[in-house]
């Protein structure tokens, strides 16, 4: 079902945490809501799930408008970040809660917590308590439980957060495969870029109340609409360097490097500002725009090296690498860039 | 022994004194004393031994001869050294010594035959009045006298002339003596007199009201302020603790006024034509009502305290959930809530019974077990018996009695719900896990 939330503000007391925020939900997609810590995420979610109620604008389901309806009667499923598992019930009851709640005839409910228990894989642990479930089977049962009244949408408030990570990495799949098999529109909250990259559809990424960009993975990936959006996504991170052009070059900030980015420089007048972001994997020795600097920093991560490259006016562009380079702490290297893959900003962050 | 045992029993120690002093002693001393038939009439250290109204009436009952009984209750004059002595002292030497010449070791049945023989006598006082005083010095009873030991209180008996047999004589020093016996009689009152039955049932009743009282009130306290905003939920709670917190005196006083026949619900009433009453002792009812109402809120307090504080370990999340999952407020609470309150609601109960069934002291002072006897419960019952009533009888040794059959009913209770509770699983396991 499309889920439409449509300038949607909310304040606690005199603090207007989200002011006017819109964002629609296809249906069956998959949507991340991405952001660091404090930016509205689960205040979000939770006027979308009817825990909050909302200071202005209007949320759809489909055609119904459920601004004003308690959440009881919103038909919404929530994964809980603490998965909020009754700890007096079975994994069964709990799964069947929602139908209980709903009379539901017995075998009714039978029929279908055994179904649903299948999908996410639990039919052997139906009999036990939360408390003797481990975290990854908790957020089995959770998933279960919100799934199993055929909600209009599925909600879920960074369902891995407290997994480790190896299981963090299985119930990603596990998530997006379940999501995938009963096309249920989704929601999920993270503050995790990889998390969001991998299972959703489309990205959202929120900061200080508003939705910067939202857009495929990739797309948000390969074009960011700013150098927020460009530094959130992306591990490791891109690295920013600050300049003027000069002509059909920029000139680095306190040196005298001058980069032959005429296709960018294009973009701008001569002698403005300009900030320009590359990612780890556009900074490497075979690339034709040649940068010099002293390796600072070194970080074996098994498959690929990681290398932090200062420049002569302090600046650090980070590169990664396959393994094989004999590259040493404290060496001067004269590594490129892929001048076709450098993404330029303005002053205030905005993409050119 | 190693040194730690030594050193732990070391820590021990002043715990221990403690429970030996303050529980196991009482306990004990009780216990003996139960097994007494210690009274405010016999004392508790030892007694004598004496003859009077109540002695004769009961020789009869355990089989006395009547006809000795009644000698013994008579008076009898003997004229002997001792009677002679006083009547030397008060009437002079002459009469003396002419009654020790004519009468000396003659026995009187009555006063009349003394004063008829000593009227022939010339020394004689003129004054009938005088002559009935000094028949009197001679008079030897037993009936009202103090005997300080066995042998002179049988002298004293061999005095009145009574014949006795050795089991006549078995029965009378047993009946005369004064001081307490070993005895189970005690618990044969109990199970046999209606009063303590009434008490038992009082209590049954006393402690199954007012602990449903207790919990139901605490329960929907702690209910309906959790649903409230914080400010306000907390001048409510703030409120139901100033049962607890108040002095019972001062507590129970408040409500005397309130049901006074002139107070407040009187005085109230009166605007709507109802007559003026002592609402809490005017009947049975009202009377239990008070105390149930009275006690009611002094542990609702407890009860409401305890739930608040498992309510709110209660994660958000997990109430935000059950709204998710459609419950509405009564199925959060059936659901979610109250099964989260299984054990303070158990430990309540479980401590509630224990404290009501020994506490009687908002009773004592509101109704102190009436009207008539009718809100008299077993604590209360107990201390009207052993330490406080009206008649002044104070029965120490059924008190004990009384007493300890309420330590073995609690100590029985506890070992119960230690077992219910399986302490150790208790104390090992968190009862609210994410
Ligand atoms: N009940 C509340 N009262 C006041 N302010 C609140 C309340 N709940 C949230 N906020 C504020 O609203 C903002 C957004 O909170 P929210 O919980 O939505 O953040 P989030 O994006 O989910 O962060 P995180 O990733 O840490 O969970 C924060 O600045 C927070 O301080
Ligand atoms: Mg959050």
């Amino acid at each position: 079902m499309r889920i439409l939330l449509d300038q949607f503000t909310k304040t606690f007391g005199a603090t207007t945490v989200i002011d006017k925020m819109s964002l629609d939900i296809e249906s069956g997609e998959m949507l991340a809501l991405l952001g660091p810590s404090g930016c509205g995420k689960s205040t979000t979610l939770f006027a979308i799930c009817g825990i909050h109620r909302m200071n202005g604008g209007r949320l759809l389901f489909g055609e119904r408008d459920v601004t004003h309806l308690p959440s009881q009667m919103r038909n919404v499923g929530v994964v809980f970040q603490n998965y909020a598992l009754y700890p007096h019930m079975n994994a069964f009851d709990n799964i069947a809660f929602p139908l209980m709640i709903r009379k539901m005839a017995k075998p009714e409910i039978e029929r279908k917590v055994l179904a649903i228990a299948e999908l996410v894989h639990i039919e052997g642990l139906l009999k036990r308590k939360p408390a003797q479930l481990s975290g990854g089977q908790q957020q089995r049962v959770a998933l279960a439980r919100a799934l199993v009244r055929e909600p209009d949408i599925l909600l879920l408030d960074e369902p891995l957060a407290n997994l480790d990570a190896k299981l963090r990495l299985e119930m990603r799949s596990e998530i997006r495969r379940i999501q995938q098999e009963t096309g249920i529109s989704a929601v999920l909250v993270t503050h995790d870029q990889v998390e969001a990259m991998s299972m959703a559809d489309r990205i959202a990424i929120m900061d200080q109340g508003q939705i910067v960009q939202l857009a495929a993975p990739k797309d948000m990936y390969d074009e960011p609409v700013t150098d927020f959006v460009a530094s959130f996504l992306g591990n490791p991170p891109i690295a920013f360097l600050q300049g003027t052009v000069e002509g059909k070059t920029i000139r680095l900030e306190n040196s005298d490097i001058v980069l032959p980015l005429d296709a960018q420089a294009a973009k701008q007048g001569n002698g403005t500002p300009i900030r320009i972001g590359v990612r780890p994997e556009h900074f490497q020795p075979e690339h034709p725009v040649k940068i010099s600097g002293k390796i600072s920093f070194i970080e074996e991560q098994g498959r690929e090296e990681l290398f932090d490259v200062t420049l002569s006016n302090g600046m650090r562009l980070r590169s990664v690498q396959a393994n094989g380079g004999a590259f040493r702490l404290g060496d001067e290297v004269s590594w490129g860039l892929a001048a076709d893959k450098v993404l330029t900003f303005d002053p205030s962050g905005r993409r050119i | 022994m190693r040194r730690a045992h030594l050193l732990g029993l070391g820590f021990m120690t002043p715990a221990l004194i403690i429970v030996f002093l303050f529980f196991l002693a009482p306990v004990v001393l009780t216990a003996v004393f139960s097994f007494t038939s210690m009274s405010s009439g016999t004392g508790i250290s030892g007694g004598a031994y004496e003859i009077n109204e109540q002695t004769l009436r009961s020789l009869t009952d355990r089989g006395f001869p009547k006809a000795k009984s009644e000698k013994l209750g008579h008076d009898l004059y003997r004229i002997g050294e001792e009677g002679l002595g006083a009547v030397e002292a008060d009437f002079g030497k002459a009469f003396a010594d002419e009654i020790r010449a004519e009468l000396s070791g003659e026995l009187f049945e009555g006063r009349r035959d003394l004063e008829r023989e000593l009227k022939k006598l010339r020394s004689r006082p003129r004054s009938i009045r005088d002559l009935k005083k000094a028949a009197d010095l001679f008079k030897r009873s037993v009936l009202n006298t103090r005997f300080e030991s066995e042998t002179a209180f049988l002298d004293g008996v061999g005095e009145t002339g009574v014949e006795l047999t050795a089991d006549d004589q078995a029965v009378l020093v047993k009946t005369a003596y004064t001081g307490w016996s070993w005895t189970t009689a005690n618990y044969e009152l109990i199970t046999s007199m209606a009063s303590t039955w009434r008490a038992a049932k009082n209590t049954a009743f006393y402690v199954l009201l007012t602990l449903s009282f207790n919990v139901g009130f605490g329960l929907f306290l702690a209910i309906t302020t959790f649903y409230l905003p914080k400010g306000q939920a907390a001048i409510f709670r703030a409120i139901w603790i100033l049962p607890r917190i108040l002095p019972p005196v001062l507590y129970v006083m408040m409500w005397k006024w309130l049901t006074w026949d002139t107070g407040f619900l009187s005085i109230f009433l009166s605007n709507f034509g109802v007559e003026p009453r002592n609402w809490m002792l005017n009947s049975d009812i009202n009377a239990w009502v008070c105390i149930v109402l009275i006690n009611g809120f002094v542990g609702a307090s407890l009860g409401m305290i305890l739930f608040s504080s498992a309510l709110r370990a209660i994660p958000p999340s997990m109430l935000a959930a059950s709204e998710v999952d459609g419950a509405n407020r009564w199925q959060q609470i059936r659901h979610i809530l109250l099964p989260q309150l299984q054990w303070p609601i158990l430990f309540t109960t479980s401590y509630q019974t224990l404290s009501l069934l020994t506490s009687f002291d908002y009773i004592y002072l509101s109704t102190d077990g009436g009207p008539g006897r009718s809100t008299e419960v077993w604590a209360l019952y107990t201390f009207h018996t052993a330490l406080n009533n009206y008649g002044g009888v104070l029965q120490y040794g059924l008190g004990a009695a009384l007493a300890l059959v309420l330590v073995v009913i609690g100590i029985a209770a506890s070992l119960f719900y230690l077992r219910l509770f399986k302490f150790n699983e208790l104390v090992s396991q968190p009862r609210i896990e994410q």
